[in-house]
C-alpha cells in the first residue's frame, strides 16, 4: 500500500491522517523512498534533509494524537522551490552565486506552512534566480520532464511541476513572474496558479521582477491548489504591496451554465501546435456543452505583452540583482584587489549568461538616453494591457486559451536562441503586467506530453477560476495517469 | 569694504537624519554608539527576499518639516530607485524620492550677521525647492590594505532639503545652516548633531559677473559635515573658481570632495564620469496617499518659528533685541520665559532679562558643556532640571517691582529660589528680608536722625539747592531699619520733612 | 531604436566583466531582442503610465523597534569580515 502513497492527493491524505488510518511519518517515509529512487533521473530537489522532514512529520503525528492538529494541511509535504527563504536551509536561486547561502530567516508563506502544520519539504530546481522557461538555467543540475526525460519540465518553478508529476510530493510552491509556475504545470500535467498581485506576500521571495512575481500553489488536482492557496494567502504587514484583511475578499464561484468564458480572437491561428490548438478547442466545446457562454473577446494591444514585459522585467532585474555583489554574502571573487574589481569578477563568475543577459537588457533600458523610448513607454503599454484586460473581463468572467503553444520541448533544443524561448510565454505574460489571476489546468495531451489550458480572471477571481475547472477536472481525470517513470 | 565684481551663486542640499526610533524602511532600532552591524536586520543587510515597509514616524517628521518651512504637501509621494554601486550600499540601490517628494517648495528666513551683537543683522528668505525622504548608507572605515563596512547606519532615515541657488555668500549659507537647525530641533523633526553626523551638506557653488544674469558653471562639493566646513569651503571654491576665471580659464562642472584637515578642496569626478543612476519607480513601494487630515493634525504641532517669536518680543512685549535673540535660539527657554511672563504680564522686560541672564547663566553652570555645533551663548541647557518654575520667577519679579524688596535682594532671593524651588514670597518671609515701607514708624526714624545734630551741615546744604547733600542723610536711615527700608520711600518722606 | 547599444558601458555600469566572445554572443542577441521590441516604438500609447497601486497611511509601519539579526548572524553570512565588520579591499574615495 505504501507504494501508492505519492499517488494520493493532498485531500486524500489529509482524510487519512484524519481517519488515523495514515501517519505523517508513514507517508514521508514513502516519499523519501520515492525520492532516493527517482530523484537522479528528475533532478527536481536540489537539497533535502530526510532528517529534518521525518522530525517534522513525527511533529505533526505527536500533535494529531493530542488533539491539536493545526488545520487540513497538518502533517502533509510542500516541496519549496528554491527561491522562498526557509530559515537554516539553502537559498540559492539554483544560482552560483547563493550556492552557499543558508538563509536565517523565514518567508511568510513558510511562517504561514509552518502556523498550518505543513511539512516544509526540500528546495526546488528552478532556472537562475526565476530567468527561463527550462529550467535548464539553473547553475545547480538538470531537471527532466518526468513524461519524457528527454525533454524540459518548463520553468523557471521547473523542479516545482516535476517534483508534482513524479509524485515526489503532493504540493509545491512555485513562483511565478512571466509565467513560471503556468508554463511548467503545462508542460508536467499538474495544476499551477498565479494569484492576483498582492494576494500572497512576496517577503522571503527572492525577487525576480518585483511587479509582477507572485508566489503560487502547485499541485495535482484543484481541490489541492485551493487548499494550498489558503493557506498561503493571508495579509503581511511586511510587504507593502500585498493586500490587507479587507482588500482580499475573493470573488465568488459561479455556476458553469452561467459562466461567460471570452475567447480572444484568433488566438489558436498564430504560432499554436496543432494538438495544443485541439486539446484547447475540446475544452471550449465541454464548457459550451455544459452550457457556459463561449463569447470572442479583443485584446488588441496583446502583440506589445512580451516586448512590454521584457523590458520591464529586466529593467527591474537588473536593479534587485544588483545586491549580488560578493560583499555581505554570496560568492566573492578571489581575484579581486579593488571594490570595483571584486564585485565585478563576483558577479562575472557568480551569475550565469541569461541572467547576465537579462541584466545587460534592463541596465539598458534604463539608461540615460534610453529609459524614454523603453522603459517608459513599457509603462504606457502595460497600463493599456491592464485596460483592455479589465475591460474584456467586464464582459466575461475568464478569459480561456492554451497555457503554451506547444507542448515540452527537448533538453537543449531552444537554450541558443532566447528570443524563441520568450515567445513560451506570450498567453501567461499577460496576467503579470495586469495583476491577474490566472491558471494552467491539465486538459490533454500532444502525443505523450501533457496540454494545458488557460483561465485567466479579474482581480480576486480565484474561486471563480478554480470552480470552472473543478468541472472540467471532473469530466477529465488526468490526475489519475502517472507519469511513465 | 570694496565690492568684489563677482557674485557667489550657491544652493545647498543637506542631508538630515530624521528623529525616529526604526530605520526609514525596516523595523531595526538606530542610535549612536552601537557595536558594528549590531543595528541590521535582514532588510537592513539587503538580503534576498526581503523588501522594504516605510516608517509612518519618518514620512510624519517629513511632513512636519514641510509645514515649518511653509512648503506644500502634496497629495501623493513616492520613491524611486537611485541605483549605484558601493560597498556601504547593501542593495546597490538608494531608495529616494525623485519625482514625488515629500514636500514641495518652502522656505527659510535667515538673519546675517548685524554690525555688533546687539544690533540685528539683515533678514533674507531663502527659498526651498524641495525635501524629499531616503535612506542614509553604512559606513567605511579604512585600515591598511582593507576596509571594513558597518551597516548601523544604513536605512536610516535622511530627509534630503534641497534649497534654490538663493545663497551668495558663505556667510549666508552658514547663516542658513543655523536658522534650519534651530527650526528642525524646535519642530523636534532631528537633533543635527553634526557631531555623531546627524547633518550633511553638499554645497553647490558658481560665480558670475555681478550684473550678469545667467548662472556660472557650478561644482558640487559633497558632504560637507561641519557649519564652519561649509564655510571654509564655499569660501575656498569661490575663490578657486574667481582666480580661475580671471586667469582666463573655464570652470569644469564637477563632483569634489573637501578636507577639512588641510582646508583644501579636490576633484572626485568630472561630468564625463558622472553616474547613469537608472531612475525608476521602486516597485516595492505604492504610490503613498497623505491625508489631508493628517496635514491638519501635523499642523497643530508646527511650532512659532523663531524670527516671527523674535518679531513679537520685539514689537509686541518691548524687549530688547539682544535678548530676544537668546530666547528665540532655544525653544524651551522661549516658552518658558512666556509662562513667565503669562503670569506676570506687568514686566515682560523684567522677566526676559532674568531668564536671558541669570536663568541661562546658571542652568549653562549646572549643565555639562554645551553642543559642540551651537553657539556658545545659545548653548542647550536642560530646563527639564530647572526648580524654578515660570510663575515662580513671575513672582519675584513682581514683588521687586513693588518695591516689597530690592533689585540686590531680588538677586539673593533669585540665588535661593534656584536651589531649592521655593517662592520667592516664602524665602523673603524666612530670611527677614521684607523692605520696611511702614511710613508711620519710617516717618519717627526720620525725625530721630534730622534731629541729631551730626546731619545738620547736610541739612543746611541740602536746604541751600545741593541736592546731593541728602543722601548722606539716607545711611544713617537705612542703618537703623537694618537695610529693610524702601529707598524710595525713604527719599520722598525725606524730601516732605526737609521742606 | 536599438542605435548607441554599447556593450563595453553596460558591462560597466552592470558590473558585468566580459569575454570577447560574450560581448560578441550579447550583442548580437540584444540586438535581436531589441528588434523586436520595435513594436513597442510603433504601438499607440496613452500619454502617460497608471498608478499601479496607491496606499494609505494606515498601510505605513509603526515605528517601534523589531529583532536584529546580531553581528554573528551578519559575519557568519558575509564573505570575509574582521572586528565584526564586513571586510572589503580598499575602498579609495568615491570610486566609480
Amino acid at each position: 500500500m505504501s507504494d501508492a502513497l505519492h499517488l494520493l492527493s493532498a485531500t486524500e491524505i489529509a482524510q487519512r491522517l484524519h481517519a488515523g488510518t495514515l501517519t505523517s511519518r508513514a507517508l514521508v517515509e514513502a516519499l523519501l523512498i520515492r525520492y532516493r529512487n527517482l530523484n537522479s533521473k528528475v533532478g527536481a530537489f536540489t537539497y533535502l534533509s530526510e532528517s529534518d522532514v521525518i522530525a517534522q512529520a513525527e511533529a505533526s503525528d505527536e500533535r494529531r494524537k493530542q488533539g491539536k492538529t493545526l488545520s487540513s494541511l497538518d502533517g502533509i509535504p510542500v516541496a519549496i522551490k528554491d527561491n522562498i527563504a526557509v530559515k537554516g536551509q539553502p537559498l540559492t536561486c539554483s544560482s552560483k552565486m547563493l550556492a552557499k547561502l543558508i538563509s536565517p530567516y523565514d518567508a511568510h508563506v513558510i511562517e504561514a506552512l509552518r502556523a498550518a502544520g505543513a511539512i516544509i519539504y526540500g528546495r526546488l530546481n528552478m532556472d537562475e534566480f526565476a530567468m527561463g522557461s527550462s529550467t535548464e538555467n539553473s547553475a545547480l543540475q538538470k531537471t527532466y520532464n518526468p513524461w519524457d526525460l528527454a525533454r524540459i519540465p518548463g520553468g523557471s518553478s521547473g523542479g516545482s511541476a516535476a517534483a508534482l508529476a513524479a509524485g515526489f510530493v503532493p504540493l509545491a510552491l512555485g513562483s511565478d513572474t512571466g509565467g513560471s509556475i503556468r508554463q511548467p504545470a503545462s508542460h508536467c500535467g499538474v495544476v499551477g496558479l498565479k494569484p492576483t498581485y498582492g494576494l500572497i506576500s512576496r517577503y522571503g521571495l527572492v525577487a525576480f521582477a518585483s511587479s509582477l512575481d507572485q508566489i503560487g500553489p502547485m499541485a495535482r488536482s484543484i481541490d489541492d491548489c485551493e487548499l494550498l492557496l489558503n493557506a498561503l494567502a493571508s495579509p503581511d504587514a511586511r510587504d507593502m504591496t500585498c493586500f490587507d484583511q479587507g482588500q482580499r475578499t475573493l470573488l465568488p464561484p459561479v455556476a458553469v451554465n452561467q459562466l461567460r468564458i471570452g475567447i480572444p480572437r484568433g488566438i489558436l491561428d498564430k504560432g499554436v501546435g496543432q494538438e495544443v490548438a485541439a486539446a484547447t478547442r475540446a475544452a471550449i466545446d465541454f464548457y459550451r456543452a455544459q452550457g457556459a457562454t463561449i463569447v470572442e473577446v479583443d485584446l488588441p494591444s496583446s502583440d506589445l505583452a512580451v516586448p512590454t514585459y521584457y523590458v520591464v522585467a529586466t529593467a527591474e532585474a537588473s536593479s534587485n540583482l544588483a545586491r549580488y555583489d560578493g560583499v555581505r554574502y554570496g560568492h566573492r571573487s578571489s581575484q579581486a584587489t579593488t571594490p570595483v574589481e571584486m564585485m565585478t569578477l563576483s558577479r562575472s563568475e557568480g551569475f550565469g549568461p541569461e541572467v547576465k543577459r537579462r541584466i545587460l537588457l534592463g541596465t539598458f533600458v534604463l539608461s540615460a538616453g534610453y529609459a524614454d523610448a523603453y522603459y517608459v513607454r513599457a509603462l504606457r503599454a502595460r497600463s493599456k494591457i491592464l485596460s483592455e484586460h479589465l475591460a474584456a473581463l467586464e464582459k466575461v468572467d475568464m478569459i480561456l486559451t492554451p497555457t503554451v503553444p506547444t507542448p515540452a520541448f527537448k533538453a537543449g533544443e531552444k537554450i541558443s536562441d532566447p528570443l524563441q524561448l520568450y515567445l513560451e510565454d506570450i498567453f501567461t505574460i499577460p496576467a503579470n503586467l495586469a495583476g491577474l489571476p490566472a491558471l494552467s489546468v491539465p486538459c490533454g495531451k500532444s502525443q505523450h506530453l501533457p496540454v494545458g489550458f488557460h483561465l485567466v480572471g479579474a482581480p480576486l477571481s480565484e474561486k471563480k477560476l478554480l470552480a470552472a475547472s473543478r468541472v472540467f477536472e471532473a469530466s477529465h481525470p488526468y490526475r489519475h495517469q502517472q507519469a511513465p517513470l | 569694504m570694496s565690492e568684489s565684481p563677482w557674485e557667489i551663486v550657491i544652493g545647498l542640499e543637506v542631508h538630515v537624519q530624521l528623529r525616529t526610533r526604526t530605520k526609514v524602511f525596516a523595523s531595526a532600532p538606530w542610535g549612536f554608539g552601537e557595536e558594528p552591524n549590531e543595528q541590521v536586520d535582514p532588510v537592513v543587510l539587503g538580503l534576498p527576499g526581503t523588501l522594504p515597509v516605510v516608517n509612518r514616524v519618518a514620512v510624519e517628521q517629513a511632513i512636519l518639516f514641510g509645514l515649518v518651512v511653509e512648503a506644500t504637501i502634496p497629495e501623493r509621494c513616492a520613491w524611486d530607485r537611485k541605483n549605484y554601486f558601493y560597498p556601504d550600499n547593501p542593495k546597490n540601490y538608494q531608495l529616494t524620492q525623485k519625482d514625488f517628494p515629500v514636500t514641495l517648495g518652502g522656505q527659510v528666513e535667515i538673519e546675517l550677521p548685524g554690525p555688533s551683537r546687539n544690533v540685528m543683522g539683515e533678514h533674507k528668505m531663502i527659498r526651498l525647492h524641495h525635501a524629499h525622504l531616503e535612506e542614509d548608507v553604512g559606513k567605511l572605515s579604512h585600515s591598511g590594505s582593507g576596509s571594513l563596512v558597518d551597516y548601523n547606519r544604513a536605512g536610516v532615515p535622511l530627509l534630503e532639503i534641497v534649497t534654490e541657488p538663493d545663497l551668495r555668500s558663505a556667510a549666508e549659507a552658514a547663516a542658513f545652516l543655523n536658522a534650519l537647525v534651530t527650526m528642525l530641533t524646535q519642530a523636534g523633526v532631528a537633533d543635527c548633531d553634526m557631531e555623531k553626523g546627524q547633518l550633511r551638506c553638499d554645497a553647490n557653488v558658481s560665480v558670475r559677473r555681478r550684473g550678469d544674469t545667467q548662472l556660472g558653471t557650478r561644482t558640487e562639493t559633497k558632504n560637507l559635515n561641519s557649519i564652519s566646513g561649509v564655510r571654509d569651503c564655499i569660501q575656498y571654491e569661490a575663490a578657486r573658481q574667481i582666480r580661475e576665471l580671471e586667469e582666463g580659464r573655464k570652470i569644469t562642472q564637477e563632483t569634489r570632495g573637501w578636507n577639512a584637515v588641510n582646508a583644501r578642496g579636490y576633484v572626485l569626478r568630472d561630468k564625463e564620469d558622472a553616474h547613469d543612476y537608472r531612475y525608476f519607480p521602486d516597485p516595492d513601494i505604492p504610490t503613498l496617499k497623505i491625508a489631508r487630515a493628517t496635514v491638519e493634525r501635523l499642523q497643530k504641532l508646527v511650532p512659532e518659528r523663531p524670527f516671527h517669536r523674535q518679531r513679537r518680543y520685539m514689537e509686541k512685549l518691548g524687549l530688547p533685541y539682544t535678548v530676544t535673540s537668546v530666547l528665540i535660539a532655544d525653544k524651551a527657554l522661549a516658552d518658558w520665559f512666556e509662562a513667565a511672563a503669562a503670569a506676570y504680564p506687568q514686566n515682560p522686560s523684567g522677566i526676559a532679562n532674568w531668564v536671558a541672564n541669570d536663568l541661562l547663566r546658571d542652568l549653562s553652570a549646572a549643565t555639562s558643556a554645551p553642543d559642540a555645533f551651537s553657539e556658545p551663548s545659545v548653548a542647550k541647557v536642560s530646563l527639564v532640571d530647572c526648580r524654578i518654575k515660570p510663575a515662580q520667577l513671575a513672582g519675584l519679579v513682581k514683588i521687586t517691582d513693588e518695591g516689597v524688596i530690592s533689585k540686590q535682594q531680588a538677586k539673593e532671593v533669585f540665588a535661593e529660589m534656584f536651589r531649592t524651588g521655593q517662592d520667592a514670597g516664602e524665602i523673603v518671609n524666612a530670611k527677614g528680608l521684607r523692605q520696611n515701607s511702614d511710613a508711620g514708624e519710617l516717618e519717627k526714624i526720620i525725625q530721630e536722625v534730622i534731629a541729631d545734630p551730626a546731619v545738620a551741615k547736610s541739612i543746611a546744604e541740602y536746604r541751600a539747592g545741593n541736592e546731593k547733600a541728602i543722601n548722606a542723610l539716607k545711611g544713617p536711615i537705612m542703618k537703623r531699619t537694618q537695610g529693610k527700608a524702601n529707598p524710595a520711600m525713604i527719599d520722598q518722606l525725606l524730601r516732605k520733612h526737609l521742606g | 531604436m536599438a542605435k548607441g547599444f554599447d556593450i563595453d558601458h553596460l558591462a560597466k555600469l552592470a558590473r558585468l566583466q566580459l569575454s570577447a566572445e560574450e560581448k560578441a554572443l550579447y550583442s548580437n542577441q540584444l540586438s535581436q531582442v531589441l528588434t523586436y521590441f520595435e513594436t513597442l516604438a510603433r504601438a499607440d500609447l496613452p500619454p502617460a503610465a497608471n498608478v499601479a497601486q496607491v496606499i494609505e497611511e494606515s498601510a505605513l509601519r509603526a515605528d517601534i523597534p523589531g529583532q536584529s539579526l546580531g553581528v554573528e548572524a551578519v559575519t557568519k553570512i558575509a564573505p570575509a569580515s574582521r572586528d565584526g565588520q564586513i571586510s572589503v579591499p580598499r575602498v579609495v574615495d568615491d570610486e566609480s
